[in-house]
């Protein structure tokens, strides 16, 4: 473009916005062009900043942002160089920051420090704005350093069996006994329905606003650690002081902008990764995460790049400290804690007063412990909970000794450490004297023959499941596909009375008295209980069981079933792990049956991401006995 | 695909979302409302900043909300009183031990100085019946009363004004 043709451009631009001046537009027009001959609206800085991500499939990009006010251009959206040219324009504004509006070198902070940076800025041909409550609000925060906070999955509370990343911003006068006081940076969708179903649609299909807020840490602290129960995992940035700017400049943009909320790739994990990836120009975090986000794999993006990361501490929640405090004590002294945190003793009791005082003291601190965690989960059989943790608190405050908080070691794998979340398996195997050869591949995400370590013990989350087999005689056909598989078995004690429970949903080969094998629709659900023992290497569970089937080749087409399921899970090491259960249901409404599984798992670990599984098992379906064993390599990605 | 895989995994994380919005008290007034001992300012911060993210202000508080914090950060005259008021629970318990770390955050907010802080631990447990005279007690009056221990004490009186 000729000079003057760009000065035309310039003036066209400016004049969205109502005072410029001759020499403005001059300026801008020299602006512009540098800007093109830098090709900076290619730069992946600029790509970070304003959120452009290539399309699915015609060329070119998109930007992410669904709010309008985060684009200057009217075809920002979609064209990230007239976006630049229109945001360099808005810089000439000469709109006064008030309460209700700022100007828009203040708006969009990070793209004016960047573009002021790449373009070095002409203070006497472009007035710099100064942005007092841009100011204000990073005076408020005092940033030293980022950390990526991890609360992990806790399986009974459904919300958050993935967890849930945040950004803590640390403040300068910080240390490790104020860290509280710190703030979060966090991502969400902004909804009031209550409806689980409309949720589900409206999240589906995107039509949610999902938004950026920032609170007080200990606002998050409590909420996850104190009411959800989840351990906190944080994983302390390793950021110069210019790039903990950078990110926040960029966090303050994108305070006031919504995206359509999706749950499995735009959500809280990849915005987050977003919005951290600004820090240097050629860190890119959220691009493998385009099409699949899952929360622990946020932490991954972050560890998988080593000098990231200065540091990683663990805080474990209300529930694990409770434990470790009871673990510490004397069978007696479990009994006085039950008897305190119910009421059922008070707290006068003369047995307390028999005990030493560090074991008084021991006693008295998990039974105000327990007996908030019993509040925070709903038993409301407490006659005064407010009077009774009054007492606890204040016979604690006589006795002269130290606290008796137990030192609680992180788990030996972290979130970030433990095997991938996607799995195929390749195996081989027999049924009923028939050989066959199966594929099957997981989307995501732990099941309850996998290594636990960084996930949650006992609890199975598996999305999306899908096995193909073919026999030597015959066509490949679709053996299983069960989008969803959930298992929760939570151990029982005395202290905590878990249930374990099962929801699955999918499509599964189901034989019918002529021989055939017709693939029907299956849902199961079912709920019990589940104890361990004390060094957690096994673990029994029963569930009683209801069972729903669906198919046009079933007699009457639908069968309703009840029955029962129990098995043992036992570690000979943190390799080999065997897994014996018994199952059997009686179909007793539509297409009658019994069917019954006597079964043994087996898996040992090779490695982090690579497993071995042999199943055996002996079945009886439709009146006739077979049995069937598969022996399968597995693979985590 | 992905859209279909949304529908399940939704499900799965409802409750925290409506945990988020059950919250929508809005407003935090000037501040009047942590001296009435009502639901808690911490929450209501809550609900704002999780809530009308679209107005003008960044980390939005839509007009008329303005009082506890100003684009999302918790004004400074305010954050001594939010945090006792979001944390009651847990300072009683850590002033019962003498230990603990939202205890540590309280001094700090107090500015408490290091060569402080075993004595400030030690006064707030040696009267933690007194600052905290019920568990389900006013923010309000846990402030004055942590005012007047502080008062009483020769060395740690001077703490007392960041109240």
């Amino acid at each position: 473009m000729r000079p003057i043709w760009l000065i035309i451009f310039a003036t066209l631009l400016l004049s969205q916005n109502l005072a410029f001046g001759a020499t403005d537009s001059a300026y801008l027009a020299e602006l512009v062009a540098r800007s093109r001959q830098l090709r900076l609206a290619e730069r992946q800085e600029w790509r970070k900043l304003v959120h452009y991500v290539p399309n699915l499939i015609s060329p070119g990009v998109h930007g992410l942002v669904d709010s309008p006010g985060f684009y200057n251009a009217p075809d920002g959206k979609d064209n990230p160089r007239s976006e630049l040219d229109a945001t360099l324009a808005s810089f000439f504004s000469d709109i006064e920051e008030s309460n209700e509006q700022q100007n828009p070198q203040c708006v969009f902070v990070a793209r004016y420090a960047w573009l002021a940076e790449q373009l070095a800025f002409d203070p006497q041909r472009l007035t710099r704005r100064i942005c007092k409550r841009y100011q204000q609000w990073h005076a408020a925060l005092n940033p030293a350093g980022l950390t990526l906070v991890f609360a992990s999955a806790y399986i009974n509370s459904p919300s958050s069996m993935y967890g849930h990343p945040l950004v803590r911003v640390d403040a300068k006068d910080q240390d490790e006994h104020t860290r509280l006081l710190a703030y979060a940076i966090t991502f969400a969708a902004n909804t009031d329905e209550s409806n689980g179903l409309a949720f589900a649609v409206n999240g589906l299909f995107g039509g949610y606003p999902g938004a950026f807020s920032i609170l007080p840490y200990y606002l998050k602290v409590r909420e996850y650690s104190d009411l959800e129960n989840r351990d906190i995992w944080e994983y302390r940035l390793n950021l110069s002081r210019e790039e903990v700017d950078r990110v926040l400049r960029h966090a303050w943009e994108l305070g006031p902008v919504y995206y359509q909320y999706f749950f499995f790739d735009e959500n809280c994990a990849y915005h987050l990764l977003g919005l951290l990836q600004v820090a240097r120009p050629e860190l890119d975090l959220a691009g493998r995460f385009r099409w699949w986000a899952i929360p622990a794999d946020s932490v991954r993006a972050i560890t998988d790049h080593p000098d990231l990361v200065k540091k990683v501490v663990y805080r474990p929640a209300s529930a694990t400290v409770v434990r470790h405090r009871l673990g510490g004590l004397s069978k007696p002294e479990r009994k006085l804690v039950k008897d305190f945190s119910v009421g059922r003793s008070a707290v006068n009791d003369p047995v307390l007063g028999i005990l030493p005082a560090e074991r008084a003291a021991a006693v008295l601190e998990a039974s105000q412990d327990y007996a908030s965690y019993r509040r925070a989960i709903g038993k409301d059989d407490v006659a005064d909970p407010a009077g009774l943790a009054r007492d606890l608190l204040t016979a604690r405050s006589r006795l002269d000794v130290e606290a008796q908080t137990p030192e609680i070691p992180p788990p030996e794998v972290q979130p970030d450490q433990g095997h991938r979340s996607s799995r195929v398996a390749l195996g081989a195997g027999r049924k009923e004297g028939r050989g066959f050869r199966e594929l099957s591949a997981r989307a995501t995400y732990h099941d309850i023959m996998d290594s636990d370590g960084g996930y949650a013990r006992g609890a199975q989350i598996e999305f999306f499941s899908l096995a193909l087999r073919k026999y030597d005689t015959g066509a490949a056909r679709v053996e299983r596909f069960t989008p969803v598989n959930i298992l929760s078995l939570t151990p029982r004690d005395a202290f905590f009375q878990s249930m374990s429970w099962k929801i699955a949903a999918g499509w599964q080969r189901v034989r019918t008295p002529d021989g055939n094998e017709p693939l029907v629709f299956s849902l199961d659900g079912g709920a019990g209980g589940s104890w361990s023992n004390q060094s957690s290497t096994a673990l029994w569970y029963v569930l009683f069981d209801g069972s729903s089937r669906l198919n046009s080749d079933l007699v009457n087409g639908y069968a309703l079933g009840a029955g029962a399921s129990m098995g043992s899970l036992f570690d000979f090491n943190p390799r080999w792990r065997v897994h014996g259960y018994a199952r059997s249901v009686r179909y007793f409404l539509g297409r009658r049956d019994t069917t019954r599984t006597l079964g043994l798992e087996q898996r040992i670990a090779l490695g982090r991401d690579i497993a071995l599984r042999v199943d055996v098992a002996h079945n009886r379906e439709s009146a006739r006995s077979y049995n069937s064993a598969t022996a399968s390599i597995l693979y985590y990605f | 695909m992905k859209k279909f895989i949304a529908v399940l995994s939704l499900v799965v994380a409802l409750p925290t979302a409506a945990l988020a919005a059950n919250d929508n008290v809005g407003g935090c007034g000037v501040g009047s409302l942590i001296f009435k001992g009502q639901s808690g300012i911490g929450p209501q911060v809550l609900a704002v900043t999780t809530n009308g993210s679209f107005g003008n202000q960044t980390f939005g508080i839509s007009t008329g909300t303005l009082g506890c914090t100003q684009d999302g950060v918790v004004r400074s005259n305010m954050k001594t009183a939010m945090f006792i008021d979001s944390n009651k629970d847990k300072l009683a318990r850590d002033m019962s031990v003498g230990n603990g770390e939202t205890l540590a955050a309280l001094a700090h907010l107090l500015g408490v100085e290091s060569q402080d802080q075993v004595a400030f631990n030690r006064l707030t447990k040696d009267n933690m019946a007194r600052i905290f005279t019920t568990e389900s007690v006013a923010t309000e009056q846990v402030i004055s009363a942590l005012r007047e221990v502080l008062a009483a004490d020769a060395t740690l009186s001077r703490y007392q004004t960041a109240l």
